[in-house]
């Protein structure tokens, strides 16, 4: 028993904690941050098409990790469903360009309105449950839509999905293409960022931190839930919009529950208590991925080991073990034992 | 009437597996409180295991049925002591993530055995025949898959209702520090669980292996299935995984008559429904 006990009152790093999130740029920061967008730009105009698309990928899953952070680190909300909304935003330009012909652009900028107008009736459901059962009754919503993708051959051809030259032709070439999404995810990034800094997001961290004594003071838990619920739903509806600018598809897989676990894979490794945190994690997760499957084709049994050591021994993730400087003291205390 | 007894009883079948699967699975969570992601791998490693000793001649299914349980029992020792004894007292997205890796590597590590060729079960000789019903018949394999969930779930009754040990399960549910203070070894009962719990799963392998298509995929298949029985039920109640899958079972096979094309979206709305009518499931208790 001793040891379960001991379990119990070691500081885990996931348990909502006093996680300090820094809500104002210093003038360091935004320094990095722009350069770290002019040196993506550079990646953009410069280097191979090969490298383009990865990067590019990457900024698309770190955007969908960013916005479902919002619920996981910001309002310790597991959601498993995310992907409903991340596939629903590539099918609405997808379905757009089969079925109905209005313009991409149009397409593009309904997406994530849509994601957010279905993100207020499955939120407002889903988050009259609590914790486990959340994440739960999230992946079944989840595996709903993608059910619905599935089956409903005549509007989505089911299994195959939607391909197609769905994009218009400046999009379609990969430099401009990249550049756009850099755009966007830069734009939506900022957004979310003040999200998170403003009232709303204080609020929001304070039901994250303890609900009951939130509640005391006069926030509407509930309430701030689904405004968050909507607003993730909202961008990663975006994020899926993106997805079509890199791979011209729209397929069930997108709306499925194992694509929900990716941007909660990119914030656990990047860190959930770090805004850029899943951006990181998303990078570590894609550049991991495309290194693994040109040597083995193990690569779930590479993630699972990766993400058991992340869970258990650096349960706050990487970008904030870079950002304490943790690591430091990890290694001296590492060099001291030799 | 006759066919409505048919298709009553093919969807017991379906409900059975279900059953065995789930139990195992809120059973776990009962004790522990966590939701275990690998339950549904262990239920494949039942069905490989079953399609690797019977190989070609069915007689061998009940060897099956002792080797299957007993290797993946091992394999849930194992996964018990290396990596869910870490986590019974973390947060929930941390076990949801650990056991999600577990169910990776797992997925992996199958793979690399057995190979992606899909497999076919024999039934065994003496279950292959048919039972006549009325003017039709039902196959003698069904209804030996429909006793062996009563079986499991009334030896779980005896166990969780009549033994000392399922009053210590009980118990740990309650309070395990207070548990631990009657001098009960609450490590020790909680790797019993989880390898109980593994062990069923792995039942309800070998036991379906001989309907279905045995192949990688079989895992998150199943998984998704037995979570919507577990949280229908109430998550950490068996009484109510048994309810869950009575009704999911009953459910599709109607339903493939009625609305064949929406069949699989059933389970999730019906999840859906019950959660938004009763939060924590028909008879589970509200999570503190």
């Amino acid at each position: 028993m001793t040891e379960t006990t001991q379990a119990a009152t070691t500081p885990s790093a996931l348990d909502p904690g006093d996680h300090g999130v820094v809500d104002r740029l210093t003038r360091v920061q935004l320094a990095v941050a722009v350069l770290g967008v002019v040196a993506l730009a550079l990646i953009g105009a410069r280097f191979s098409v090969t490298t383009i698309m990865l990067v590019e990928n990457i900024l698309i899953i770190g955007l969908f990790g960013v916005a479902t952070n919002l619920l996981l680190g910001y309002g310790g909300l597991v959601s498993f469903g995310q992907a409903a909304f991340f596939g629903l935003g590539s099918y609405v330009v997808a379905l757009n360009w089969a079925h109905l012909g209005q313009s991409f652009w149009l397409a593009f900028v309904v997406a994530p309105v849509v994601g957010a107008v279905i993100a207020v009736p499955v939120g407002a459901l889903a988050l009259r449950t609590r914790r486990l059962y959340f994440a739960l009754i999230t992946l079944a919503f989840s595996q709903l839509f993608a059910t619905i993708a599935h089956k409903w051959y005549s509007v989505t051809k089911g299994d195959n999905g939607i391909f197609g030259a769905m994009l218009p032709e400046t999009l379609a070439e990969p430099r401009t293409g990249f550049m756009f999404v850099l755009a966007v995810v830069v734009i939506a990034l900022f957004m979310l960022w003040k999200v998170t800094a403003s009232p709303f997001g204080m609020s929001l961290r304070a039901t994250r931190e303890n609900r009951e004594r939130a509640a005391a003071l006069g926030i509407d838990v509930y309430r701030h839930q689904l405004i968050a619920f909507v607003i993730s739903g909202f961008f990663c509806a975006l994020a899926g919009a993106l997805l079509v600018v890199h791979d011209q598809a729209a397929y069930p897989q997108l709306l499925d529950w194992t694509t929900s676990g990716t941007p909660v894979f990119a914030a656990v490794i990047g860190g959930m208590y770090s805004f850029l945190g899943p951006v990181v994690g998303a990078a570590i997760y894609q550049l991991g991925h495309d290194l693994t499957v040109r040597y083995t084709d193990a690569w779930q049994f590479v993630l699972g080991f990766v993400l058991l050591a992340v869970v258990l021994f650096a349960p706050d993730g990487v970008a904030t073990l870079l950002r304490t400087g943790r690591w430091r003291a990890w290694l001296r205390t590492r060099r001291g034992e030799r | 009437m006759t066919n409505a007894v048919v298709q009553l009883l093919s969807g017991l079948t379906t409900a059975a597996t279900l059953f065995t699967v789930a139990s195992g699975l809120t059973l776990v969570f009962g004790a522990m409180r966590v939701i275990n992601f690998a339950h549904g791998s262990y239920y494949m490693y039942g069905a490989f295991l079953a399609a690797t000793v019977v190989g070609g001649g069915g007689g061998k299914l009940w060897f099956a049925l002792l080797v299957g349980p007993v290797a993946v029992g091992l394999l849930g020792a194992a996964s018990e002591v290396l990596i869910m004894r870490r986590i019974y007292a973390r947060e929930h997205l941390t076990q949801l993530l650990a056991t999600f890796a577990l169910f990776l590597i797992l997925a992996d590590a199958a793979l690399w055995v057995w190979g992606g060729a899909f497999r076919s079960v024999p039934r065994p000789p003496l279950l292959s025949g048919t039972v006549p019903i009325g003017a039709a018949s039902f196959p003698a394999y069904n209804l030996f898959v429909i006793a062996v969930a009563v079986v499991v779930g009334v030896l779980l009754w005896f166990l969780l209702q009549r033994t000392t040990a399922g009053w210590s399960i009980r118990a740990a549910a309650e309070d395990r520090e207070t548990l631990a203070a009657t001098g009960v070894n609450v490590q020790r009962l909680f790797t019993l669980v989880f390898v109980l719990g593994s062990v069923l799963a792995a039942v309800a392998g070998v036991v379906v292996a001989p309907l279905v298509t045995v192949a990688p995929g079989m895992d998150i298949g199943i998984l998704v299935s037995a979570f919507i029985v577990a949280v229908i039920g109430g998550l950490g109640s068996v009484p109510g995984a048994a309810i869950g899958a009575v009704v999911l079972g009953l459910f599709q096979a109607g339903g493939v008559l009625w609305v064949p094309q929406w069949v699989s979206a059933f389970p999730y709305l019906a999840m859906i429904l019950v959660l938004v009518v009763r939060p924590w499931g028909l008879l589970g208790t509200a999570e503190r």
